[in-house]
């Protein structure tokens, strides 16, 4: 597999920093306020939002919460198994928890409802088909379903369920992406075949200006690699940040 | 962490809320081999943080189908205790952050472990944070370092790490709690000591990539200290021969 | 040359040092444990783990007894094996016995022979790293040992040391628990005779009958009578077991 990439060819003809076709649907889910579904290559991944009242945190009694699960669901993969998440599955919510969170694409300091009740957005992934690369397509469909996020209408301290204000519009729409190091190249939204012999993994969350997110998986790499990888992540953002505003 | 970032003043006349220049490290205290049971241990006082890391095998796979026959697995549990912070007794037990972060503490030290020459066992590495105060993770690698070492688990690098971060709108070194909860961002590093390879690399709020490339030279200097504190450590105990009683 | 300890990845030598514990990335060879340099400046491992070598002198304690061989217990992941077709005489779950390791897989199975049981004693485990400084240059520690407390002594390469139960046993225990904590020093040697001195005077209580007067029986293929002993623990204080891990 090696021989063939140092040629510069991926076994499936990409470039290494091409991405497979990305696409989104927002709306496949009428009970959530807000959904789509993400796709790059074949890899799939659901992202539904549900809007409650919730308590505020202690060291935070004004503002919202957000909070994002993420479900490896069995059917997805021969890979995954029914059973409490295991460690991708958390380490995926977490990643792009900290992209929505640092981008500062919800404003929760909007969430408050009265003393002891702000609103709390639920976002959960849904891992449908794993083809390699569930984190961007996970970042993909979060991003794009806070897109289509609905408010619902709140009333003395209660949701009145069907009813909407307006739309959340996210002010910023971060995206992540993750790249894999073959000798001195970065390739970007590895497929299955190619996270089983990679060696370095690293993703990172952008805006439009910022960096919004890094975490590294298996492997090394230096200082350089890591800001050439920045300049990449920036690039292929922009692409999909260009396919989630169409 | 970027919403409240005016609320807390970080930086008052270019000095930190702890005294502290941008680019100075918290006290740091290495102790080796805290835990004799244990194949290798140490002990991290950083600021204000207490971490004790044990370590044991390589030793027979449990489950014994999980073993590889190719390597030694590294299995690495970071835990948080429930009276590690300030706020309320938390609960006991693995939460999805532990469970992530003692996924980078691993794939950090994957690198360095020469694990093929164990096959069909693990080795465990438990870190067991007792009091928090920012920078848990990076305080762990440095740690854990130190106990593998002690272990005499082979290999290839010793590891140093080091969160550099951006409080009140300036780039600093080794934040501590309230720089971490209300500063703009925050990004861990470990960099292995010989070949200067990052091992761990995380990274939240946000920040330019200019910023990135200043974080990163940041750190290096500061796992350079770090390392210099993990080195005396090791010495001290093998050069005393004995353990002196550990002050906790 | 000073003696100085040394760090996992640092460098101890240019070239391919055919070394143990050490790491060797094709053009320089690094420590992979944390060593010394000794006066002569040569690299010696502080901690290890121990792995197996065809040619070792191991130490076990039989744990299993099965038709085809009995396992043996060696202070490893997994236990060595000892088929039954190699030896002739039957051995008991429990019994001490010193063999050699004659075959090691790519998973680290071991395979025994040349296997001797040991007469009624104990055993201790003892870093396998500082095994060569108990046994000291020209088996002198070793025998020193013997003949101050009084007892025969067999140590294995695994860091099992099988000890007389007619040796000073509280004697023998104090001066292998020195040797273990001062193996790195200079003159440990003189050190530990002038506390052997101290304890039981000038004379020391050398076994009738030599080394082997207590009959350490061979089970071997060879069909020795037991007359030679065929283990003294004669490894040099510098030829410690082990491999160089590197590139293969």
């Amino acid at each position: 597999m090696n021989n063939t990439l140092a040629k510069g060819v991926r076994f499936d003809g990409r470039k290494f920093d091409e991405y497979r076709p990305i696409s989104v649907q927002k709306g496949v889910i009428k009970t959530a306020e807000g959904s789509a579904m993400g796709k790059i290559g074949e890899t799939l991944v659901l992202v539904a939002t549900k809007i409650d009242i919730v308590k505020p945190f202690s060291d935070r009694p004004r503002e919202g919460v957000l909070v994002t699960n993420s479900e490896l669901l069995p059917l997805a993969s021969p890979g995954f198994e029914p059973g409490p998440p295991n460690e991708d599955s958390i380490e995926v919510a977490r990643v792009v928890d900290r992209a929505l969170r640092s981008a500062e694409c919800v404003d929760l300091s909007s969430f408050f409802v009265e003393e002891e009740k702000v609103l709390g957005i639920y976002v959960d992934l849904y891992v449908m088909n794993h083809a390699g690369n569930f984190t961007d397509a996970a970042t993909l469909a979060a991003t794009a379903a806070l897109m289509d996020t609905k408010m619902p209408k709140v009333e003395n301290g209660k949701i009145i369920r069907g009813e909407y204000t307006g739309m959340l519009n996210p002010t910023k729409l971060p995206t992540t992406t993750t790249m894999i190091k073959v000798g001195d190249n970065w390739l970007v939204d590895p497929s299955r075949d190619e996270e089983r012999v990679l060696e370095t993994a690293l993703t990172i969350g952008t805006t439009e200006e910022h960096v919004c997110a890094m975490q590294k998986g298996k492997g090394s790499l230096s200082k350089d690699e890591l800001l050439a990888a920045i300049d990449i992540a920036f690039k292929r953002g922009d692409d999909i940040r260009r396919i989630l505003k169409d | 962490m970027a919403s409240s970032e005016s609320k807390v003043p970080l930086i008052i006349n270019g000095k930190r809320t702890d005294g502290r220049d941008m680019e100075d490290l918290r006290n740091l205290r290495i102790e080796v081999g805290v835990i004799p049971e244990a194949d290798g241990s140490a002990f991290i006082e950083w600021g204000g943080n207490k971490i004790v890391c044990g370590v044991y095998g390589p030793r027979e796979c449990i489950p014994r189908h999980g073993a590889s026959p190719y390597h030694a697995l590294i299995k690495c549990r970071y835990m948080m205790s429930p009276f590690a912070s300030l706020e309320e007794h938390s609960r006991s037990g693995p939460s999805r952050r532990s469970t992530e972060l003692s996924k980078v503490i691993r794939e950090a030290f994957e690198n360095l472990i020469l694990a093929d020459k164990f096959p069909n066992t693990q080795i465990d590495v438990y870190i067991d944070v007792l009091q928090a105060d920012g920078g848990t993770r990076t305080a762990s690698v440095a740690v854990a370092a130190v106990a593998l070492a002690n272990a005499g688990i082979p290999m290839k690098d010793m590891v140093s790490a080091v969160a550099v971060g951006k409080a009140g709108g300036m780039l600093a070194l080794d934040l501590n709690k309230i720089e971490d909860n209300f500063g703009q961002s925050d990004m861990p590093l470990a960099m292995s000591h010989r070949d200067r390879k990052l091992l761990l690399v995380q990274m939240d709020g946000l920040l330019t990539r200019d910023e990135v490339m200043r974080i990163l030279d940041m750190a290096e200097r500061g796992c350079d200290k770090v390392h210099e504190v993990q080195a005396e450590a090791l010495k001290r105990f093998y050069e005393k021969g004995e353990g002196e009683t550990v002050k906790w | 040359m000073e003696r100085r300890i040394i760090l996992p990845g640092e460098k101890i030598a240019e070239g391919r040092l055919g070394a143990p514990n050490t790491y060797y990335d094709g053009a320089v060879t690094y420590a992979a444990v944390i060593g010394m340099v000794d006066d002569e400046g040569r690299y010696i491992p502080l901690e290890n783990r121990y792995r197996p070598v065809v040619g070792d002198v191991v130490v076990g304690m039989v744990t299993d007894v099965r038709h085809a061989g009995y396992e043996v217990e060696l202070n490893l992941p997994h236990g060595g094996f000892i088929p039954t077709r190699d030896i002739r005489l039957t051995l008991q779950l429990g019994d001490f016995v010193i063999c050699r390791v004659k075959t090691v897989n790519e998973v680290g199975d071991v395979d025994l022979g040349e296997v001797r049981r040991l007469p009624k004693g104990k055993i201790i485990e003892f870093p396998s790293a500082k095994v060569p400084r108990l046994i000291g240059k020209k088996s002198s520690m070793i025998g020193m040992l013997k003949d101050y407390t009084g007892g025969d002594i067999m140590v294995g390469n695994n860091g099992y040391v099988w000890m007389s139960e007619k040796s000073d046993m509280p004697l023998l225990l104090k001066a292998i628990a020195m040797i273990e904590r001062k193996a790195h020093k200079s003159g440990l040697t003189d050190e530990i005779a002038n506390f052997l001195k101290s304890q039981v005077g000038d004379k020391p209580r050398t076994p009738t009958g030599g080394e082997t007067g207590e009959g350490v029986e061979s089970v071997g293929e060879e069909g020795e009578t037991g007359a030679e002993p065929g283990y003294k623990n004669e490894q040099s204080e510098s030829g410690s077991s082990g491999e160089n891990y590197g590139q293969q």
